[in-house]
């Protein structure tokens, strides 16, 4: 008898709990309407930042975030000029593939690519969401951002360069992926070392030469 | 039971062998949620890894990441700073009431009470704008890192963490009054996937369902990592290891793990958040294996390093719910079709944990 | 100005036009079939909705908003969604058992409506053996139900059948006697009658203790059992039997499940507050108006049951119901047949 009388007791009390509900204003929101203020940390889209006064991409094509993306999401672009700079040409973000890490931003030295709080861009075809330059830098304008002050290194005294030593990667024929970026010299993991006699072709000129 | 299906926590298929009613022999098919994750870690960086372990077990993203982080931090011999260590705890057992919230709605809504569901994911929206206030990502974080975390919390953060830790013990009261001694709860719950002591020690068995089975095991305590030791909290305990035991202990541990967090909070030091960690990150040769208490259980994660590589040679990632899987067909024999159900919802198994 | 009042003149305006006296009675019952038919349409929308916003404010969420004000719009616009559905029939299926059985769940369900009392004069027809009628009716659905099982030709839809048949059969005793407790103090079978008897507010059977309660519990837990809710909903449990023997319905015949069972719902309602609350009984208000207040009334207590309470597994239903709520059904009719033989409590 006793466990009927506690059995309805605590069926009413879950009545209450659910009926004590029924006051409270819904905590939802109507979306399309009304739209959350997402933190300004919020990992979104990929932009590219530009700088306030003149409008240029604060990107300098250090390839950083290329190489920390763990899903190859980004591909850049781009040309060397005489000096052997790097001038971006394009910067490519497939957004299929981007799994919105943030590892990227994270590598980026100057404050050039960020991950905005903005969430909104589907689209009807996969295609539609590789974004090139220009979107990703219309995009980047309103977004805040803090600057990255970078001082210019002083200018080193010069030093006797030693004797560089001839490296596979040095002859063009030879490179082993077909992609645009050229593999860094001393990167010797495609092709063992020991197993290749290093061909002195003319560009590599000993010190002394000259 | 086929993998479409609203109750198996994931993508699960069943072969049951019924006798009208009776569960006879379940048989479960897995691998529908795999990933590959762990080839994948074989070619990536270190630092590279941390998202691929977000998602592999999604609800509780924290600890995964931690895992790895402690593996190649006793690898390469990195020690965290002190308010870097105390940051990752808080996040820690923020995520484990997260993640007992996701397993207090879905099992109460496998048994038919909906309305818990939406009481509990409406406590887990408040835990996830902290979360997203600090890192910016709701579930997938990337925010534990090698060496430290990535990101200092914002000024907003403390005041907010705490207005959280002292609403919620009423609401944990108010689930309690919903469904603790509701009569049609109990019978449903109790005796009803009894797990005896030896079937759980010999099949692997850990976190909830281990210590629901009287078994007081809690590797925060018996082997403890990071400052653990520092707090003071109880590992609940359960006698009978039913579904209802299951059930109570995990509300218990939410209960604990606010008080965690609420220490975590007060002793919070100021300092640095990451020990610098070189961008060409190489931990010397050798192999680890280092373990956590999730949410589900015992979380491992096995790294075996060559030596002079930037991506380890092979990570294998061990999680609770894989033995709890196994376990599964054992206790729902003679049961009805109604108590697998039960049970599967009471034992937290979910699928990405299983099939990576 | 008194609504069956209207209906009176209009019937005498019918009989005075020179007709046949079988014409007129004809067209008369046509057309109250056709205004209750109309009228419970439009409840049944009108539940539909108004179950989604009260699950919703349960659960702190606003439900339908965005098809007119608050979503009152939302059960037409899901119905013409449904109208435009593929009717599709499995090949395998048994096609005249498939074909009807919807259409006996909602034939059932419509015809217990014919002696209902909806206010003062206002009941289609008053047979003086009311109540059984519609309990006699109510039991059609459990054929429907055993028709859309088999003839799914599904395992998922036979076991969903099979139980939700066992469930209604095993929950209509108890339901019967404890209605029978209420006749017995009546003295009729004839709803008018029944309503007639608690003319004054202390006079309802729900407050005529200790039988009054207890045989309004019993009732309202069988009731919910009989129209499958939660927590006695595993025929159509989605969690386990994914939707029970309704599975293979879709378009239009899945939209005549629907409504029956919400047409259910409201019934198993009106019969409440008829035999329990006074039905039609009230001060200042129309007697209609009264009638629907306290029907809705029941229709939320028994939406926030379903929201509430987790769902029972089918043995220990039927445990619940053989074991438990029939005994107490017993012990209340004889403490009935007691007062009412007593005169103690007979005001």
């Amino acid at each position: 008898m006793k466990k009927l009388i506690d059995a309805i007791k605590n069926l009413a009390l879950g009545l209450l709990t659910t009926g004590k509900h029924l006051g409270r204003r819904a905590i939802t929101i109507q979306y399309p309407t009304e739209k959350w203020q997402m933190p300004e940390r919020s990992r979104g889209i990929v932009t590219l930042l530009s700088d306030k006064e003149t409008g240029k991409l604060n990107c300098t094509t250090c390839l950083l975030c290329e190489r920390s993306c763990p899903t190859a999401a980004i591909k850049i672009v781009y040309d060397k000029d005489e000096k052997g700079k790097r001038i971006l040409k394009d910067f490519i973000v497939d957004h299929g593939l981007c799994c919105f890490c943030g590892l990227c931003q994270e590598a980026c030295n100057f404050a050039a690519i960020k991950l905005a709080p903005k969430y909104e861009f589907s689209t009807f075809e996969k295609e539609d969401l590789v974004w090139h330059i220009a979107k990703l830098q219309e995009i980047g304008r309103d977004v805040p951002y803090e600057k990255i002050e970078r001082k210019k290194p002083e200018a080193r005294p010069a030093v006797a360069k030693p004797a560089p030593k001839p490296t596979i990667a040095a002859n063009p024929a030879e490179t082993p992926t077909g992609k645009a970026h050229v593999i860094e010299s001393g990167k010797a993991d495609a092709i063992p070392v020991s197993e290749k006699k290093p061909k002195i072709v003319d560009k590599v000129e000993p010190e002394g030469e000259k | 039971m086929g993998p479409h299906h609203p109750s198996t926590h994931g993508v699960c298929r069943f072969l049951l062998t019924m006798d009208g009613e009776v569960v006879v022999k379940a048989v479960p098919y897995i691998g529908y949620l795999h990933r590959a994750l762990e080839k994948i870690c074989e070619n990536r960086t270190y630092p590279q890894c941390l998202p691929i372990l977000d998602r592999f077990e999604y609800c509780t993203s924290m600890s995964c990441e931690y895992a790895f982080c402690l593996a190649t931090e006793k690898l390469a011999g990195i020690q965290a700073p002190e308010r870097a260590e105390y940051l990752r705890v808080i996040m820690l057992e923020l995520n484990r009431i997260a993640s007992h919230l996701i397993w207090f709605g879905t099992t109460s809504l496998d048994l038919g009470a909906i309305t818990p569901f939406l009481y509990g994911f409406r406590e887990r929206e408040d835990i996830l704008d902290l979360f997203e206030m600090t890192c910016g990502q709701r579930l997938t974080y990337n925010y534990i890192r090698i060496g430290g975390v990535s990101r200092d919390v914002p000024p907003e953060f403390i005041p907010k963490a705490k207005e959280f830790l002292d609403k919620f013990p009423a609401k944990i009261e108010d689930y309690v009054k919903l469904l603790n001694e509701n009569p049609i709860w109990m019978i449903r719950n109790q005796n009803v996937g009894i797990l005896p002591r030896e079937m759980a020690l010999s099949y692997g068995d850990s976190g909830p369902v281990l210590r629901a089975s009287g078994i007081k095991f809690d590797i925060r305590k018996d082997d403890p990592y990071s400052i653990y030791d520092r707090f003071d909290f109880n590992i609940p305990t359960g006698k009978v290891g039913d579904c209802y035991d299951r059930y109570l202990l995990r509300i218990e541990e939410m209960r604990q793990s606010s008080r965690i967090v609420r220490q975590a909070l007060e002793q919070l030091p100021s300092g640095e958040i990451k020990t610098k960690v070189s961008a060409n990150f190489k931990p010397p040769k050798g192999e680890v294996y280092s373990r956590i208490e999730n949410s589900r259980g015992e979380m491992g994660i096995y790294i075996q390093s060559p030596g002079d590589s930037k991506k380890p040679l092979r990570v294998k990632m061990r999680g609770g719910s894989y033995n709890h899987l196994q376990v599964m067909p054992e206790i729902v024999k003679g049961g009805k079709i109604a108590d697998l159900v039960a049970v599967m919802a009471s034992m937290d198994i979910i699928m990405p944990e299983v099939d990576r | 100005m008194e609504i069956a009042g209207i209906f009176k003149y209009l019937y005498e305006m019918l009989a005075k036009s020179g007709l046949p006296q079988l014409a007129v009675d004809l067209i008369a019952l046509v057309a109250s079939a056709l205004i209750v038919f109309t009228f419970l349409a439009v409840t049944a929308l009108f539940l539909v909705w108004w179950e989604r916003k009260v699950s919703a404010h349960i659960q702190q969420r606003f439900g339908p908003m965005r098809t007119g004000w608050h979503g009152w719009l939302q059960t037409i616009v899901d119905m013409i969604k449904l109208i435009q559905k593929e009717d599709i029939t499995p090949a395998t299926a048994d096609r005249p058992v498939f074909f009807w059985a919807p259409i006996i769940a909602l034939t059932a369900a419509f015809t217990a409506y014919v002696v209902m009392p909806f206010g003062k004069g206002l009941i289609v027809s008053d047979l003086n053996i009311g109540i059984l009628f519609i309990i006699a009716i109510t039991t059609f659905t459990i054929i429907s139900l055993l028709m859309a099982g088999w003839g799914s030709n599904n395992k998922y839809a036979l076991l969903g059948g099979m139980r939700s048949a066992a469930q209604v059969v095993s929950y209509e005793v108890p339901m019967v006697v404890a209605v029978l407790s209420v006749v017995l103090f009546a003295g009729s079978m004839s709803m008018m009658d029944i309503v007639n008897s608690q003319a004054k507010i202390y006079q309802w059977y729900i407050f005529r203790l200790p039988f009054g309660p207890i045989a309004f519990m019993i009732y309202l837990i069988a009731g919910t059992a009989e129209s499958n809710r939660t927590p006695f909903d595993l025929p159509e449990a989605e969690q386990e039997l994914v939707a029970g023997f309704n599975v293979e319905y879709s378009g239009m015949k899945f939209a005549m499940f629907f409504f029956a069972e919400f047409v259910n719902l409201f019934t198993i309602s009106a019969i409440a507050a008829t035999l329990f609350l006074g039905g039609w009984q009230g001060p200042f208000l129309p007697s209609w108006m009264w009638f629907m207040i306290k029907t809705l009334f029941i229709v939320f207590v028994l939406m926030w049951f379903r929201w509430t309470y987790p769902r029972l597994r089918v043995d220990q239903l039927m445990e619940f119901s053989w074991k438990f709520l029939l005994p107490i059904s017993f012990a209340n009719l004889i403490i009935a047949g007691f007062m009412k033989y007593s005169r103690w409590f007979n005001w």
